[in-house]
């Protein structure tokens, strides 16, 4: 879901960078407002499980790949403004360091899976945990949420690409950018995500939130704050980090994601935007580390994700007011 | 005694006096330097881990593994490194992160700037590569700083056979350095407050406060010199200079051999 660099116009590009700017403005203020300054270690550690679900590569149906996001998650546990803020620098930092995503395009993946995701899980999420009481309206919200939140995220993901060949063509009518028109587009991505990629999130975000649940109850923002370690979601994050190499399992890109050799092959033709447009050049492509095994790579590449979160949102902590008022 | 209607004219006389605008950089630049440079080092009381080496063995490994930063040509010793420096840094404490933080930062910042121009003939990799490797020497320079005792730091410096006498001058420079930042900042505060009117050579005041703080400084040092001397301090540091390894010391050792022999193995060496 990852759209990479070039496959979007760079106007397309521009207007989800600017339209993000008062969303994470926004977000920015929700955090600060909402979220106590003792808490942002621990949405450090909710936007790890989220770049660490990202890492999990699954075979989806036709061939492509797909992955879960816990975007929903994070809304559950923080509130939706948080998971907007948390993902976003996900995000990033995937499209920095690892490549995955374009940098043109943070702002369009941003909007797909930083806002429009968890924003539509957790408005599902309130609705049916607000109908069934108790753990099981909360699992049962959180798994249905997360579900429709990745679909809706998958679904504009998929409409995004769709509309490049209906406005970016050259003189002889060849697509500029992505190829793929609407009615191949929406599909496409529709089906793998309406099926197994949409399974992955509700495993992931109900899992995850099951065990946050039962052991570190203190983990998200309603919870007071109890002085209770929070080991147990430490070491789910390694956990995690040393079976993200089954990540690597899953074969092929995602749809979407192709080389522009592949794509070239499948239809036919090098769009003219895409073989000419600017990419940047991470240092650790692919979450590979050069000559390393994939597998070691892989593992590298998690731990300084994870670290890079846990640190920027532990730095974030220093910059919010203390939960006691001296004045 | 004089009436309500008997003011003297010259104190009727209204009067607006705005004093003309005085050339204080000098001093306050100089402040704010001091005041940056004390809050820094006034957050120089290392604190270990639960798992820290002890400082002899830290000091020894941090030193190879800068070392083999700076030989690697290839830019996965360095991020296999980078891997370490992060996952301990997020560890720190909140105030020992932000100064981890600020200090790597700006070295990787002055790193890849200065191979700006390499970036621009199109060869941004290089100023990454430079970046990346600045940050990780410098973040692991800090990281045994800030988790290690001042007082252990030096003491470790005995294992290398560091003379006494360099130790001794350390030892008391650390303990002194934050007293003598509070004396320039006193000399600095006095000399804004004394200096009325327009003053427009005031950095000349620059070899008084300078001498002040020299003499201050021999002082302060003389002093603890001699507390120390009262103590029982001979100027031999060998107590601290026997270096016993511990299980966690073992395990450090290990790791690192193990990383030495992955640049080996990455640098074709073997």
């Amino acid at each position: 879901m990852h759209i990479p660099e070039n496959y979007l116009s760079p106007s397309t590009c521009a207007v989800f960078d600017v339209a993000m700017i008062p969303l994470w403005g926004y977000a920015v203020k929700k955090v600060r407002e909402t979220v106590p300054r003792e808490k942002m270690p621990l949405v450090g550690i909710a936007a790890a499980f989220c770049f660490l679900s990202m890492m999990f590569n699954i075979p989806l149906p036709g061939g492509t790949t797909g992955h879960a996001v816990c975007g929903t998650l994070i809304a559950i546990l923080f509130g939706p403004w948080t998971a907007c803020l948390a993902v976003s620098i996900a995000l990033i930092i995937q499209a920095v360091f690892f490549g995955d995503g374009g940098i043109l395009a943070i702002g369009a993946n941003c909007f797909n899976m930083a806002f429009a995701l968890p924003m539509a899980g957790y408005a599902v999420y309130r609705v049916i945990s607000s109908r069934i009481e108790g753990r099981t309206g909360e699992l049962v919200g959180a798994g249905v949420g997360s579900y429709l939140g990745l679909n809706v995220a998958a679904l504009l993901t998929a409409i995004e690409f769709g509309i490049q060949p209906m406005l970016f063509t050259d003189a002889a009518g060849a697509a500029l950018y992505c190829p793929y028109p609407l009615s191949v587009a929406v599909p496409a991505m529709m089906l793998g995500h309406l099926t197994v990629a949409g399974l992955a999130e509700v495993v992931f975000t109900v899992g995850i939130l099951a065990f946050l649940r039962s052991a570190v109850p203190s983990f998200g923002i309603e919870a007071p704050s109890s002085g209770e370690k929070i080991a147990p979601a430490v070491a789910l994050v390694a956990a995690l980090v040393i079976a993200s190499p089954l990540g690597l399992l899953a074969t092929g890109d995602a749809w979407g994601e192709w080389g522009l050799e592949d794509l070239a092959e499948m239809v036919g033709f090098e769009p003219a935007g895409l073989a000419t447009g600017w990419e940047w050049s991470s240092f650790m492509p692919d979450y590979s580390v050069g000559a390393l095994p994939e597998a070691a790579g892989y593992i590298v590449s998690a731990i300084i994700g994870v670290a890079l979160l846990v640190i920027i949102f532990r730095l974030a902590a220093g910059t919010l007011k203390p939960a006691v008022d001296f004045d | 005694m004089p009436g309500h209607g008997d003011i003297p004219g010259w104190l009727a006389k209204p009067q607006s006096f705005e004093p003309i605008h005085d050339r204080s950089a000098f001093a306050t630049r100089s402040a704010l330097s001091v005041t940056a440079v004390l809050r820094q080092l006034r957050l120089d009381d290392g604190r270990p881990s639960r798992f820290s080496a002890s400082a002899p063995v830290k000091l020894a490994l941090a030193l190879g593994a800068i070392i083999l930063n700076s030989l690697a040509t290839n830019l996965m010793v360095t991020l296999v490194l980078l891997a370490f420096v992060l996952v301990r840094a997020a560890l720190l404490p909140r105030r020992a992160l932000a100064r981890f933080a600020a200090v790597a930062a700006s070295a990787a910042m002055l790193a890849a700037l200065l191979a700006l121009p390499a970036a621009l003939i199109g060869q941004s990799a290089s100023a990454i590569r430079l970046g990346l490797k600045a940050l990780v020497s410098t973040g692991l320079a800090m990281e045994v700083a800030l988790t290690t005792p001042a007082a252990e730091l030096t003491g470790g410096l005995r294992a290398f056979r560091v003379p006494n006498l360099a130790i001794t001058t350390i030892d008391l420079a650390l303990k002194n350095i934050v007293l003598l930042g509070d004396c320039a900042l006193e000399t600095l505060t006095a000399l804004t407050l004394r200096s009325v009117g327009r003053d427009a050579d005031k950095s000349a005041s620059l070899g008084g406060v300078a001498g002040t703080l020299l003499v201050r400084a021999s002082r302060a040092a003389a002093d603890t010199y001699d507390a120390m001397r009262c103590r029982g301090f001979e100027g031999d540091y060998d107590r601290e200079a026997q270096v016993r390894l511990g299980a966690d010391d073992a395990v450090w050792i290990a790791a690192f051999a193990l990383f030495a022999t992955m640049f080996l193995h990455l640098e074709d060496i073997i």
